[in-house]
């Protein structure tokens, strides 16, 4: 029996079953995530501490794990050689866009779980924080050179790194659940930090969610902090007395030592 | 392992660290009458300390450092107060003249090449002339430390400048205007280096002012002690980059290495302290030139102060 009808029928069964998946991933979207240990406290024996960060996802899907300050202006010195010599300080670099703060985490490598062009909307990896950075130089190709030098400089100081392979993953009620436990440096200064993960699938991103890590210096480190910052005047004469009472404490020691015998 | 969070600098440090290296360069300070900002502020920068704040507290260490110098020079009567006072005001206006030279060589370009040039040729030429001269001295047994008798050229014309006057410790008679004049001119060259001028202070006062060389260690540490707490307030309270916390650990060592230096450098001879300052004097400057010529581990470093 030909139903007149059939051909439109067939052509909305095939329309909703190419669309199932995608209406299958949004009702069942629960990305989740939460930073633990978010509220770093610094006082005199901090050395740096530890942020994990876990949460639920589809399962099959691959994670990417974003922990980034806000965007920032930055000032280098540039070093270079003079008349093909010698190394000295050549002027200022001046970088616009780029947060002082950024790690990045992910289940496999970049490049193996995520398109260049997600990468650069989402503000992952080097490449795509090169994109969105503005450098006072003159040729893309000076720009190419200073900012990889640029992160050479941050990673040195622990402030930038890119990790794949290290978030540990574990199916639980047909759910995928994530787990990372990773070192917070203490280079990393005091502030508000925003975790971004991505869940990925085919190249692309399908779902973010957030979570927030917060340093704040407490107690005494914060006092001197604070009037180091608003009353230099004072904290410079407190500093320069401090300086002179502890010479001649010393002095008034070693005399009385040398006195003795 | 012991550490310590700095709250200016906003990193932690090994306590033992800063105390080491407070000891070993308040050592030296005592012992030669030089601050040792040329040792310190590098090594902080090594510690991951970020350049600005380890100029800045080095300079407040140094007030703890040469108090507990001069203190100790004091006592056993090796200060020329009044020599220092001279020294100081010339290294004031100095001082002030440096820092507007500066902006003038930066405007001109290629400034920092000719300063650095120029500062290597100096420090290299100082340290080979005193440690030949010296050592001449050392093989002469005889000749106490006091510089050769002929006065030469610059001697006479020293002696026929107007307002003359008797420094009692230093036992010489010399225009107020030489010392005022030597003064402002390391006062230039420390504004433009960013460096105290220890290393050429010391050498003038000795060619020069003929001082005897253990009242200029004394003397040049009163002087520094001024400089350092001048620019430690300027620096707490224009640039914010004095780290108190820092300069506590420092001062734990340097405070009792002047003392130590000081003691040392009694046992000395004249002649053996300035040997042993012109080879260092010429290690510095090896370090310096090495500095400049061989290829830096990364091109950037943070800016600010100087």
């Amino acid at each position: 029996m030909k139903h007149p009808f059939r051909k439109l029928i067939l052509a909305l069964k095939l329309a909703l079953i190419s669309f199932l998946p995608l209406l299958a991933i949004d009702a069942d979207a629960q990305l989740t995530a939460r930073a633990n240990h978010d509220h770093i406290t610094v006082d005199f024996f901090y050395h740096g501490g530890t942020v994990s960060v876990s949460g639920i996802s589809d399962p099959g899907t691959d994670l990417v794990i974003k922990v980034a300050s806000e965007d920032a202006h930055q000032n280098l010195r540039k070093k270079g050689k003079v008349g093909g010599l010698l190394w000295m300080t050549v002027g200022e670099l001046e970088v616009e866009n780029v947060p002082n703060f950024y790690e990045i985490f992910s289940t496999k490598k970049l490049d193996d779980i995520i398109s260049r062009d997600e990468m650069e909307k989402h503000g992952i990896g080097f490449p795509a924080l090169r994109q969105h950075a503005v450098l006072n130089v003159a040729t893309e190709e000076e720009k190419s050179k200073w900012f990889d030098e640029f992160v050479r400089f941050k990673s040195d100081s622990n402030l930038y790194a890119i990790n794949s392979g290290n978030i540990t993953l574990s199916e639980k009620n047909g759910m995928q659940n994530y787990y990372i436990l990773t070192r917070w440096p203490y280079q990393a200064p005091p502030g508000n930090y925003t975790v971004t993960v991505y869940a990925i699938k085919e190249g692309k991103v399908i779902e973010t969610a957030t979570s927030n890590v917060n340093v704040e210096q407490v107690g005494i480190v914060k006092a001197l902090a604070t009037m180091a910052k608003s009353n230099g005047a004072l904290y410079g004469i407190l500093s320069i007395l401090a300086a002179l009472g502890a010479g001649f404490g010393v002095g008034l020691i070693f005399r009385k030592s040398e006195g003795a015998h | 392992m012991m550490y310590l969070y700095l709250p200016v600098a906003l990193t932690s440090i090994n306590i033992l660290l800063p105390i080491g290296l407070g000891l070993a360069v308040g050592l030296l300070s005592g012992l030669f009458g030089v601050g040792g900002g040329f040792l310190m502020t590098p090594l902080l920068i090594m510690m991951g300390i970020p350049s600005t704040v380890a100029a800045a507290t080095d300079s407040n260490q140094i007030v703890a450092a040469s108090t507990s110098g001069t203190y100790a020079h004091w006592k056993v009567g090796n200060v020329d107060f009044k020599m220092g006072l001279y020294l100081l005001a010339g290294g004031f206006f100095g001082g002030l003249l440096g820092v507007e030279g500066i902006k003038i060589l930066r405007a001109m370009g290629n400034a920092d090449f000719v300063i650095k040039i120029t500062y290597v040729l100096m420090l290299g030429t100082v340290g080979t002339y005193m440690f030949i001269e010296s050592l001449q001295s050392i093989r002469k047994t005889n000749t106490d430390s006091a510089p050769a008798k002929k006065d030469g050229k610059v001697g006479t014309f020293l002696k026929s400048l107007p307002f003359q006057t008797e420094f009692i410790k230093s036992g010489v008679t010399h225009s107020i205007l030489v010392p005022l004049l030597l003064g402002c001119f390391v006062g230039i060259l420390a504004a433009i280096m960013g460096v105290g001028g220890g290393f050429l202070m010391v050498p003038i006062m000795f060619y020069i002012l003929r001082m005897p060389m253990h009242v200029i260690v004394g003397t040049s540490l009163f002087q520094i002690l001024f400089t350092c707490i001048e620019v430690t307030f300027l620096q707490s309270y224009a640039n914010h980059t004095v780290d108190f916390t820092l300069a506590v650990l420092l001062l734990l060592g340097s405070t009792i290495g002047a003392q130590v230096g000081a003691v040392f450098g009694r046992k000395l001879k004249g002649e053996q302290l300035k040997i042993l300052l012109a080879v260092i004097v010429l290690v510095v400057t090896v370090k310096i030139v090495f500095e400049l010529t061989m290829s830096p581990s990364l091109l950037l470093s943070q800016a600010g102060g100087h």
